[in-house]
């Protein structure tokens, strides 16, 4: 047990870290190794002691000042009740809304700059796609409309 | 804030505070503040190791988790799910002082050296005889001799209960390095409460 992956291992299986069939080998090592085993009970030990012996601490200031300066932050950075429906709901329409502005300006951007977007289609109308962005632009110059499908 | 509607806050169980508390009922979540707040305090005590770091994070830490008190869905009990919050401030923290300072020797040497070290390995019983109280005074005095990176995984292992894979998410590096870190840090722990236990002999 001199290397250091036997040593994580160990200390692996002392925390139920170890798959099962590497779990099994260790088991299969341990009652031929007598420093394998020392390893394993101490690590046991030492994390039992941790565990049951967690150090405490207490805030050093009283209940009604400690609770007046989180109130006041609170306060301060003018946070409304959490549960706010209008607020909720304000937040579930952007988590739509802001990547589909996104997409959009992505594609007037393109359409703008790209000269693909400037192909006219005399006289009447046409589709130009648009195969990066998943669109397809119609364009009519005799409206002089142009339309965006994003897909 | 709204109003709040009076309500018996004092024997109102965790759950039904954080419902009113979720209703915007500030009395409500004073009282999970007043329930809860040392264990908070002594976990930013624990990471951090100074008095007026602990207890500005988890003054922080208790606005962020009213703000963020929609979000909480019960999965955790409310006091693990502000020690996590405390705990994200700590690790924000020791990341930026990490990127002013230079870590320790022993730190990179452990890095660099794997954990065949030298170190005893931990004793079976290396604090027997030692009341409760004094245990815990020496653990806290162990704790605080070992290295931000070396402290972290400890207190998130065996105080949090993380697994290695959560650890690594969470401080941002490979579960070896935990491993790694972890298997010093108890080297070092054994060593130290040796030591103090010889001390305390003499």
């Amino acid at each position: 047990m001199k290397n250091n992956e036997s040593l994580l291992d160990l200390q692996a299986y002392v925390d139920g870290e170890l798959p099962e069939d590497r779990r099994r080998e260790v088991e299969a090592l341990l009652p031929a190794d007598a420093d394998a085993r020392e390893l394993v009970e101490g690590l046991r030990r030492l994390s039992g002691l941790l565990r049951t012996h967690e150090p405490a601490a207490v805030v050093p200031a009283s209940r009604e000042f400690y609770w007046s300066q989180i109130r006041r932050r609170i306060e301060a950075e003018s946070v409304e009740s959490p549960t706010a429906p209008a607020t909720a709901a304000a937040l579930g329409w952007l988590r739509w809304l802001i990547p589909a502005l996104g997409v959009a300006t992505v594609v007037v951007v393109v359409s703008m700059r790209s000269p693909s977007s400037e192909l006219a289609l005399a006289g009447g109308g046409g589709d130009v796609t648009l195969a990066d962005v998943s669109s397809t632009v119609f364009r009519s110059e005799s409206d002089g409309v142009t339309v965006h499908w994003i897909q | 804030m709204p109003p709040s509607v009076k309500h018996d806050y004092p024997s109102a169980a965790d759950e039904t505070l954080v419902q009113w508390a979720q209703t915007g009922d500030t009395e409500a979540f004073e009282e999970l503040v007043h329930r809860h707040r040392d264990k908070i305090y002594a976990r930013a005590l624990m990471m951090m190791r100074n008095e007026d770091q602990a207890l500005e994070f988890s003054q922080e830490a208790w606005v962020k988790a009213w703000q963020r008190l929609v979000q909480f869905q019960g999965d955790s009990s409310f006091a693990t799910w502000v020690t996590r919050i405390v705990i994200n401030l700590c690790l924000d923290q020791l990341r930026r002082q990490k990127r002013v300072r230079t870590e320790s020797i022993e730190a990179m040497d452990e890095e660099s050296g794997g954990v065949e070290r030298q170190l005893p390995a931990p004793e079976v019983n290396p604090t027997a005889g030692l009341e409760q109280d004094e245990l815990r005074r020496r653990i806290d005095e162990a704790l605080g001799k070992l290295t931000d990176a070396h402290r972290t995984v400890v207190v998130l292992h065996e105080f949090e209960g993380l697994e290695y894979k959560e650890i690594a998410k969470r401080v941002g590096i490979s579960i070896g390095t935990v491993m790694s870190r972890l298997f010093y840090a108890r080297r070092r722990l054994a060593f130290l409460l040796q030591s103090l236990k010889r001390e305390r002999s003499e």
